[in-house]
């Protein structure tokens, strides 16, 4: 296309400027870490970067929240954006590689590990004065504290739990599971409601392509997905028997795979293919929406041991400071105000998990699907355990492999065995 | 730049008129500055491309040449690791899995989709009213065909109870939905690049017109069936536009990602059957952080085209016919 020498003209500029940009490049990641020298003068003006991911209604409710804090703090100018939950941590880690993380920012204990050994949060320990911890549980403290910082605080928790359309279970005319049985008579339940309903509406989904039933399980035996310093609690044997315990619910009893596969994002419940699943007590709002039932009926999920300490509270959703803030004090003020606010809780109520706080629980008033989350937690508090340790580094990506592994188990594209082989191949690549 | 202005004045008055003959064919002094003066003018119209390729393409490219030798999360500085993540690809199975349904898509859509292509393209060449309607609504699938809308519009058809689900049991057949069933993701995907082919059909159409009338009277005159003019006359008269598009289309199926993306739901489901070469690079890259092992599989990507696209020219030889060309 263009002349000889014209290309190598061409090409060595090319390696020129790449060349210099390369340089440039290198150079701008060293800043930053400098902030939090001085001393806070809280009535100066300053303007502090927040974002989370969410929907629309969670962006209106965060907006009434920033005017709220206005009030007590015109001086603080909080700018605010939001994305959704996938997008926001492919954000998030090109800010980590470039140092522009924002201030104050919605953070999820799954990525605790990942960005908290890199030194990318601050120690909200250190910002007492701006802080108060007094309010929440040292259960829930420990959601956010690795190797004893507390790197971030949850804004609510959350229990697993099984929910059930009873409108569906009112058409097939099948009882309500009653919830805490062993798992043989909640899959024999499952198999009435599909067979009272000629297959129309299926009696669960399969729950073994959840890691977190996975997780629950090796609780009510007394372990745990992970160790304290970040290895597999588990070996090959205990997957491949939880796997297969699926195998005859998989015969015909949970919705087909290949029928789930259309409607994803949405699930089998969400769709009202199944009349019951197991996930998060806070998600009681959204299947609400979703499924646009009359009524939703949560009771507390199968066990082998009734007497285990296997449920746990949650504090998934959290709240952090980047370390290389420049003001770490305004932004610990505005933090505190999310966790920890009366106005919080009222603005929020349990859309961010059950307040976590007791000073932000005091200002929520507790109704409709609120209440029933409210009461659930009550009524499992006997089961309720320590939380786990802190996730891996790179738990988000192992708990899609594994519930991909267990979608295609389900579309039977893989045996067991391939997919523990397939599991272990992939955890010890993440876990290095 | 800065320069110039001052110079230019004289420069065009002074020599034009005075030996404008000798100026134009031996340039010297004034001329070739201005001549100078035109290529600055011209880079410095190019520039913001130029900026462009070099900072954001040029650039990142050699980045990801050197992360494809580390072991690079965003989070730690990328560890140097040689040819690491290359030996690992070796001994992955998703990867081979990846390369596998690529190539499939690639080997069985980019030749199914061109002869699509040619075979509309031939009747459009009938001059008959309405020919300029049907090639703008046989083009337009094209335009709107790489689109997130389409692909969701593709999923929702091949559902079960869609249409064509509803449309194969007046037939009798009963399959349910495509999208559940692995086996039958990679014909769906293959089916929408197909039904894309307005691009290389436009192109086709426009070679198709360049074919001297004559040939085809003469072959009349020789006694030649329409089967014999397509393959003595059509195909070797088009073939540099059937090498042109052989190339570009099979370079664009490689780079698949946006339909495979949404059909499979971002995870490459159902059990992996749209885990596209690109697909599983993006997972690797932005799931699962492993950014160096991502710019590997890139580099081995932009090789692996690079030597299919070095056979074609070579093979080419062969088969491509240049009109005046001796060869």
């Amino acid at each position: 296309m263009f002349p000889r020498q014209r290309r190598s003209v061409i090409a060595g500029s090319a390696l020129l400027l790449a060349t210099a940009l390369g340089l440039t490049g290198c150079s701008a990641g060293g800043s930053g870490g400098g902030g939090g020298g001085g001393e806070f003068d809280p009535e100066a003006p300053v303007t502090l970067n927040f974002t989370w991911w969410g929907n629309d209604d969670r962006a209106d409710r965060y907006n009434r929240l920033i005017e709220s804090f206005n009030e007590e703090y015109p001086n603080i100018t909080i700018n605010g954006t939001f994305t959704d939950f996938p997008s926001y941590w492919e954000k998030r880690q090109t800010e980590a590689a470039g140092g522009g993380l924002p201030d104050v920012w919605q953070f999820s204990d799954t990525y605790l590990r990942q960005y908290g050994e890199s030194g990318l949060l601050a120690d909200l320990g250190e910002l007492e004065d701006q802080i108060d911890l007094s309010t929440f549980s040292e259960g829930l403290l420990a959601t956010g504290q690795l190797e004893g910082q507390q790197l971030s605080l949850p804004t609510g928790y959350s229990a697993w739990a099984v929910f059930q359309n009873d409108d569906l279970l009112t058409q097939a005319g099948v009882e309500p599971y009653e919830g805490g049985t062993d798992y043989e008579e909640y899959s024999e339940w499952m198999a009435s409601v599909t067979e009272a309903s000629g297959g129309a509406v299926y009696g669960g989904t399969d729950y073994t392509q959840r890691i977190q039933n996975f997780e629950l399980v090796l609780r009510q035996q007394g372990g745990n997905l992970f160790t304290e310093d970040g290895q597999l609690a588990f070996d090959e044997d205990d997957l491949r028997e939880f796997w297969e315990r699926g195998d005859a619910d998989r015969n015909g009893v949970v919705a087909p795979q290949n029928r789930l596969e259309e409607v994803v994002p949405l699930s089998g419940f969400d769709s009202k293919f199944t009349a019951s699943e197991m996930s998060w007590s806070n998600f009681l709002a959204a299947y609400s929406s979703t499924t646009a039932a009359s009524h939703i009926t949560m009771v507390p999920p199968p066990t082998t041991d009734p007497d285990a300490k296997d449920l746990y509270r949650q504090g998934g959703l959290q709240m952090a400071i980047s370390a290389d803030t420049e003001h770490p004090e305004a932004a610990a003020l505005f933090l505190d105000y999310v966790v920890n606010s009366p106005e919080a809780g009222e603005i929020f109520g349990t859309s961010l998990g059950f307040p976590a706080s007791t000073s932000k629980l005091e200002g929520a008033t507790l109704e409709g699907v609120d209440a029933q989350v409210a009461e659930y937690l009550e009524s499992v508090e006997d089961r309720l355990g320590d939380a786990p340790p802190v996730p891996v580094v790179g738990y988000g990506a192992l708990e899609q492999t594994f519930w991909d592994l267990g979608k295609s188990i389900g579309l039977g594209a893989v045996s067991v065995d391939d997919a523990v082989t397939q599991f272990f191949d992939e955890a010890s690549a993440t876990l290095g | 730049m800065t320069a110039s202005p001052a110079i230019r004045p004289d420069a065009v008055a002074a020599p034009d008129s005075a030996r404008g003959p000798v100026a134009r064919h031996r340039p010297t002094g004034p001329a070739r500055k201005r001549r100078r003066g035109d290529t600055l003018a011209g880079y410095v119209f190019l520039s913001p491309w130029l900026i462009g390729f070099f900072a954001l393409t040029a650039g990142p490219m050699l980045a990801s040449l050197y992360l494809a030798f580390t072991d690079y999360n965003i989070f730690q500085e990328p560890e140097w690791i040689g040819l690491g993540n290359f030996e690992r690809m070796m001994e992955d199975g998703r990867f081979w899995q990846s390369v596998q349904i690529t190539l499939v898509y690639v080997l069985v859509g980019t030749p199914v989709k061109l002869a699509a292509a040619l075979a509309v393209a031939m009747l459009l060449n009938f001059r008959s009213r309405g020919t300029g309607f049907f090639r703008s609504a046989f083009y337009a699938p094209s335009l709107i065909g790489a689109s997130v809308s389409i692909a969701i519009v593709w999923r929702a058809m091949f559902s079960t109870n869609g249409p064509v689900d509803g449309a194969l049991n007046i037939f009798g057949i009963d399959i349910g939905g495509w999208v559940g069933i692995p086996a039958l993701v990679l014909p769906m995907m293959i089916l929408l690049a197909v039904w894309q082919f307005g691009a290389p059909m436009v192109i086709f159409l426009a070679g198709l017109k360049q074919i001297p009338a004559e040939l085809y009277e003469a072959a009349s005159v020789d006694g030649a069936g329409p089967f014999r003019k397509f393959r003595s006359v059509t195909l070797p008269m088009l073939s540099p536009v059937i090498f042109f598009n052989l190339l570009l289309e099979m370079i664009n199926a490689f780079q698949v990602f946006a339909s495979a993306y949404i059909i499979g739901s971002g995870t490459g489901g159902p059990a992996g059957a749209t885990n596209f070469y690109t697909v599983y690079l993006y997972t690797r890259a932005f799931t699962n952080n492993q950014l160096g092992y991502a710019s590997a599989m890139a580099w081995v990507l932009l090789a692996a085209v690079g030597v299919i696209a070095f056979i074609l020219f070579r093979t080419s030889r062969g088969w491509v016919h240049y009109t005046g060309d001796s060869r």
